[in-house]
């Protein structure tokens, strides 16, 4: 009975590692050569530590923090006045937005699209953000200039469908 | 057994001996062949099981949520802010008012409303939950209480907020 338990479980548990073989990848995004075990060198090779890099650690998680905490109060306001917010109030919140939505695709990038994992693509995908941030930061110039900001996009694009219903 | 003196480790020692002499066997390898075996046995490692072997929590669904509302709600500003970009840079021309008659006319009913339902219960969510992540951040609510008391206050928030927003 003992040896008959040990068996189905061994059954299940070759069952579990023999379900997926490979970790899930992205399709279309070429991976870099899987090495045996995802492990490189042998077995006296040292271990690889980053060098200490402030930029990549403390200043970025503050810079994090940074845009978070300006955001309450700027989506606070936006959100009492019922999105009748100032230009200034307004370029405020599109650039921290931005900012904030800069930092968060990157913890993105650096989860889905490790270097470890696609080599060269993850530079490509952090290259790509970077170019979209600037085109956003042009439209944020654009919607401040000539146009309501988005508070205004937002605004029109919630009441689009209004003048009907009432 | 003990006249025999079958107790005394001197008396079984040569025995033993022998016997483990002949069970360990050790064979010469060069360094380039012990890697390969290193390699081979690697491949055998098993694979770390994927998120659906855990059991649902509040404390990482709702976590998986955060980067969920985040990412999609990060997307609709970035695709809105790119296309005024776009637009600004080669002239094509777009406009709030543009969008909105666009918006108004192309859009269907159920697509507006999944847009609208998503934006209003997803910005509520991220909203409170970013205040949860900020006074986790402060040192505060950091017990197995205060994630569950905190969790169940953001989906409060998430439920009356989104759909507050929705009447607007």
């Amino acid at each position: 009975m003992f040896s008959r338990g040990l068996m189905a479980r061994s059954a299940a548990m070759r069952t579990l590692h023999s379900t997926s073989k490979r970790s899930l990848t992205i399709p279309f995004l070429s991976t870099l050569p899987p090495t045996p075990g995802g492990v490189k060198g042998d077995v006296n090779d040292p271990t690889f530590t980053p060098p200490p890099d402030k930029l990549h650690g403390s200043v970025h998680w503050d810079f994090e923090r940074f845009t978070a905490v300006a955001l309450v109060p700027l989506v606070g306001s936006g959100l009492a006045c019922g999105a009748d917010l100032s230009v200034v109030a307004d370029s405020l919140l599109c650039s921290v937005l931005l900012a904030h939505g800069y930092v968060g695709f990157q913890s993105c990038i650096i989860d889905y699209i490790p270097k470890r994992v696609y080599g060269k693509n993850h530079n490509y995908a952090m290259y790509l953000l970077t170019l979209g941030s600037l085109v956003g930061g042009v439209g944020i110039y654009k919607l401040e200039t000539e146009e309501n900001g988005i508070t205004g996009v937002v605004k029109a694009l919630w009441n689009a469908g209004k003048e009907d219903k009432e | 057994m003990f006249s025999l003196g079958l107790n005394s480790g001197a008396f079984w020692a040569r025995p033993l001996r022998a016997a483990s002499r002949r069970m360990i066997a050790t064979a010469k390898t060069s360094a380039a062949r012990q890697q390969e075996i290193l390699i081979a046995q690697r491949k055998n490692r098993p694979v770390s099981p994927h998120l659906t072997i855990y059991q649902p929590q509040l404390t990482w669904y709702l976590s998986s949520l955060h980067r969920v509302s985040g990412v999609i709600l990060a997307f609709g500003f970035f695709a809105t802010t790119i296309a005024f970009g776009t637009s600004a840079l080669l002239g094509l021309g777009l406009t709030s008012s543009n969008l909105a008659r666009w918006y108004h006319e192309k859009v269907p009913r159920w697509m507006d409303l999944t847009a609208k339902g998503s934006f209003a219960y997803l910005f509520a969510f991220h909203f409170a939950n970013g205040l949860r992540h900020l006074i986790w951040d402060a040192g505060k609510a950091l017990t197995l209480r205060g994630v569950y008391t905190t969790g169940y206050a953001v989906m409060a928030v998430m439920a009356l907020g989104g759909s507050y927003l929705l009447t607007w």
